[in-house]
């Protein structure tokens, strides 16, 4: 299953495994149901 | 600069030029966001040209519903902020915070099903050595309202890094702006 991609200024690639790690510890997730709250 | 106004004159070089030298805000560099992408990151975005900044995005789309962090250079902590927003359908409002987080956490709104992306942010003295001073409005479509947060790191920066918290964005642009000085 791909990555999601990085943009770096006009530069789009996919995300290594490192920044694919980063970007999941950050809390980010595929999909949310939710409406955008304060939660 | 004195205001002049103009009324059915033939505008010099030198009066277009002087008006193009003092305008307030200052195009400094934009992004196209590409396809799909989970983090944009904007490189010498801020330089020792202005103190202040705003950073603009609008058009494009979310996969699906997610607020966009915004992070300086790669630095992930000492975030601070406070937001008010309100419920427009039911006036009932909520009050959020960041307390030394790892980015401004919810700097913007991004909207899926094709409603476009937000932010309207200012910034003091991303580039300085000094803390960095936030204030701005979150508008979503069914929420809002204004934030204002800080960064503690007394550290210069020149690029941002915006991602949302769920999915990807498609399309639309970051422009950032600065302030002109004097």
């Amino acid at each position: 299953m791909p990555k999601p991609n990085i943009q770096i200024d006009d530069i789009v690639r996919e995300m290594t495994e490192e920044e694919y790690a980063e970007l999941l510890a950050s809390g980010w997730r595929e999909t949310t149901d939710e409406t955008p709250s304060p939660d | 600069m004195a205001v002049k106004t103009f009324t059915s004159e033939v505008l010099t070089s030198a009066d277009t030029n002087t008006y193009l030298a003092n305008s307030g805000l200052v195009y400094v560099t934009s992004a196209t966001i590409g396809s799909a992408v989970s983090s944009v990151t904007l490189n010498s975005c801020f330089n020792s040209t202005y103190d202040a900044y705003k950073i603009v995005i609008a058009g494009g789309t979310s996969s699906t519903d997610a607020n966009l962090a915004l992070k300086l250079g790669a630095s992930a902590t000492g975030y601070y902020a406070s937001k008010l927003l309100l419920v427009y359908a039911t006036n009932g409002t909520f009050f959020v915070c960041d307390n030394n987080a790892a980015s401004w956490t919810q700097a913007s709104f991004a909207i899926g099903a094709g409603t476009g992306l937000d932010m309207n942010v200012d910034l003091q003295n991303p580039f300085l050595a000094k803390y960095t001073y936030m204030s701005g409005y979150l508008n979503a479509a069914t929420l809002g309202g204004p934030q204002s947060g800080v960064h503690q790191v007394a550290t210069s920066y020149s690029s941002i890094t915006i991602t949302p918290s769920a999915g990807t964005l498609t399309g639309g642009t970051v422009t950032v702006y600065g302030y002109r000085l004097g």
